[in-house]
């Protein structure tokens, strides 16, 4: 065991199965908290999970999660995480308590006290009245909710939810954040939530690590990274597409949809350079504010350097892999 | 609002957050955005004492608890599937295949039964033909009709069907794969679990024959001597037989996804491959043919351990290298197939 201040290091991982490299010396430095692993399908998510639990060997490089080398500590790693597939994982024949003291048996917990815990963690997840149904009657977010307990059994150190919030209405799915979010915040554990979805990122992590093909794009706070670009929201009225041209000329980056103008905030005199450009085209500015990025910003803003083309982050998690080929610009990995 | 100036409720959706009326041209401004844009009109909406109600407040509470070494966890997983034929919450074995099991473990005692109607009537025509001899212990294990055509692999197939499939089917291997459990240890437990089983149908029903008989007869040392090995013997090729039920069958629950396939894969390995062998023997008189079936290849063993006159023309040693192959396949398929099985996607 090494100890380290990240929850999760990784230095060089590389992972290929034959020609194809599933994940790209990959230097990655999870620190404790909430952290959101995002990328499309075929970035790596699944692979860099399996290896993080030490399912699988890195083809090159290596790396720690919570001291434990993955490479030959994954039964150490395995017992103090907490794993969540994305995809069904319980029995439909069993009732929910039952199901749930059986992962805890499974992690070496003394029957008796799976099963006390077990009534813990279904009460915690919102099923303590439905901890006697059968797994397979329960709809989506129960079963999502079940999962989570399975996980959490033990109080693992670090939770690996692989999209929790998969199927869920927004009831359920707002519950299933705060939840995550009450593990980590009044439980103090960690947290790596997998997702597809922005939104839920940014609501219940302060951190992310953002895959594509293979590589590690972008890491760190979310705050910080929103910073990278800091834009001025500008609605225009009458003459818009002037003041966009004029803006364009003046050497400013400008970001257009209908009358509302995102101008790239180079530095104080952004403000004045936009009222003259108002004034010299007659364009009225209704309004003027600086723009709060969004994690869904930081993605295009992410992408449009890596020299996609992506109107916004569902264009490229929801197209098929040789879709993505397509728009890809660069090399595609085979 | 009242005369006190207190908001009521049922003024509630027409007031503002401070209690001011909501002006006509404010929703308007909400609801189009009519106004020119300069001045910082806002939507108001009902924000008044209307509580909403808490269900159930959820705290997070830690367990400090101890996790238990890697034996813990296998018994848990054997533990687990032994312990779902007598007891609800482990796992859930059908009503059919519970009472299959009973019916085959009573009518595998059916030897017992007779040797014991045969003492009780004073009919020693009866005890011969079912009292523990070399060709009965043999029968009990190796017989073909019924014990070997009907009983044994019917339970396997039951009980292999969806041993290791239906982890597949319903990704519980993903509940296995995440926590510190190994392959070899999950595929070593699942194969432990049939085979307790199977052990309990094929050679537990031996002993409670063989302890039967001696405690009906009254037998004396002389007699142990005299049939102990060939118990020991009959023993033995139960246990093999025990074990060739249960490398196949868990092969095949592994290549699929589902209770059916390898159920009814299983019986056709064991039945079909007979029933070929045996019209081949028919037409050209080699029962070299029979290396091809399991239960032929494990019969032929069992004849020779216990000294009985073997029905086959074949040396021995081609049957136990046959079934030594089928096993050494079966195991192959079997742990290959489980190192596949996925813990994020199947």
């Amino acid at each position: 065991m090494v100890l380290t201040e990240h929850v999760i290091q990784t230095q060089g991982l590389t992972k290929a199965y034959g020609p194809h490299i599933a994940l790209d010396s990959m230097d990655l430095k999870v620190q404790k908290g909430a952290t959101g692993l995002l990328g499309p399908n075929g970035a790596g998510k699944s692979t860099l999970i399996k290896t993080l639990l030490g399912l699988i060997v890195a083809s090159e490089g290596g790396g720690t999660v919570l001291g434990y080398d993955i490479r030959n500590e994954g039964v150490e790693i395995r017992k103090r995480i907490g794993y969540m597939p994305e995809y069904d994982c319980l029995n439909p024949d069993l009732t929910a308590i039952h199901q749930v003291t059986y992962s805890g048996e499974l992690l070496g917990m003394n029957p008796k006290v799976a099963t006390q815990r077990a009534h813990e963690v279904l009460e915690y997840v919102g099923l303590r009245d439905q901890r006697y149904r059968e797994v397979g009657t329960f709809s989506t977010g129960m079963a999502q909710a079940a999962k989570l307990a399975t996980s959490i059994i033990h109080d693992p150190e670090l939770l690996i939810a692989d999209e929790p919030t998969n199927g869920l209405d927004s009831q359920s799915r707002k519950f299933m954040l705060n939840t995550v979010k009450q593990i980590v915040e009044e439980g103090g554990r960690s947290l790596l939530m997998a997702s597809h979805l922005m939104d839920d990122v940014e609501n219940a992590c302060d951190r992310i690590v953002m895959l594509h093909e293979g590589k590690l794009i972008a890491q760190g706070r979310i705050e910080d990274l929103k910073a990278i670009d800091r834009e001025v929201e500008i609605h225009a009225w009458g003459g818009a597409s002037k003041l966009e041209e004029h803006l364009s000329d003046s050497g400013l980056k400008v970001r257009r949809t209908g009358r509302v103008l995102r101008v790239i905030r180079e530095d104080e005199t952004t403000y004045d350079q936009i009222i003259e450009s108002a004034d010299a085209t007659s364009c009225q500015i209704r309004r003027m504010h600086d723009h709060e990025a969004s994690l869904e910003d930081l993605f295009l803003v992410i992408m449009e350097r890596l020299g996609y083309e992506v109107k916004s982050s569902k264009d490229l998690f929801s197209s098929t892999p040789s879709a993505r080929k397509v728009d890809s610009p660069g090399e595609v990995l085979p | 609002m009242n005369e006190d100036g207190e908001v009521g409720d049922i003024d509630a959706e027409f007031l503002g957050e401070e209690g001011k009326a909501v002006s006509g041209a404010s929703r308007m401004e909400a609801a189009y955005g009519s106004g020119d844009g300069d001045d910082d009109l806002t939507a108001q909406v009902a924000k008044t004492g209307v509580v909403a109600g808490t269900i159930f407040d959820t705290t997070y509470r830690p367990w400090r608890g101890e996790l238990n070494p890697r034996w813990m966890r296998n018994w848990s997983i054997l533990r687990h599937h032994l312990l779902g034929f007598v007891k609800k919450g482990h796992r859930p074995w059908s009503i059919w295949m519970k009472l299959a099991l009973f019916g085959c473990l009573i009518g595998s005692m059916g030897d017992l039964a007779m040797a014991f109607l045969g003492t009780v009537i004073g009919d020693t025509d009866l005890y011969r033909l079912f009292g523990a001899s070399r060709g009965n212990l043999y029968g009990h294990v190796l017989g073909f009709f019924p014990r070997n055509a009907l009983c044994f692999p019917l339970i396997a197939a039951l009980l292999i069907g969806g041993m290791i499939s239906e982890d597949r089917r319903h990704g519980t291997s993903a509940i296995y794969f995440s926590r510190p459990i190994e392959r070899r240890d999950y595929t070593a437990m699942k194969f432990l679990t049939v085979a307790i089983v199977l052990s309990i149908l094929i050679v537990g029903t031996l002993a409670i024959y063989y302890l039967g008989d001696i405690l009906l007869r009254g037998e004396g040392w002389s007699w142990l001597l005299d049939t102990f090995p060939m118990f020991l013997a009959a023993a033995l090729a139960g246990f093999l037989l025990v074990f060739t039920y249960t490398s196949i069958g868990l092969a095949l629950s592994s290549v699929s996804q589902g209770r059916f396939f390898p159920a009814v894969a299983f019986l056709a390995i064991f039945l079909v491959s007979k029933l070929l062998a045996f019209l081949i023997w028919q037409l050209f008189e080699r029962s070299v043919i029979y290396l091809i079936s399991p239960y032929d290849c494990i019969a032929h063993l069992g004849q020779t351990m216990l000294g009985i006159s073997s029905s086959y023309d074949h040396p021995w040693t081609w049957s136990l290298v046959s079934i030594l192959i089928i096993n050494a396949i079966a195991l192959y398929v079997l742990t290959s197939r489980v190192s596949s099985m996925e813990v994020t996607r199947e």
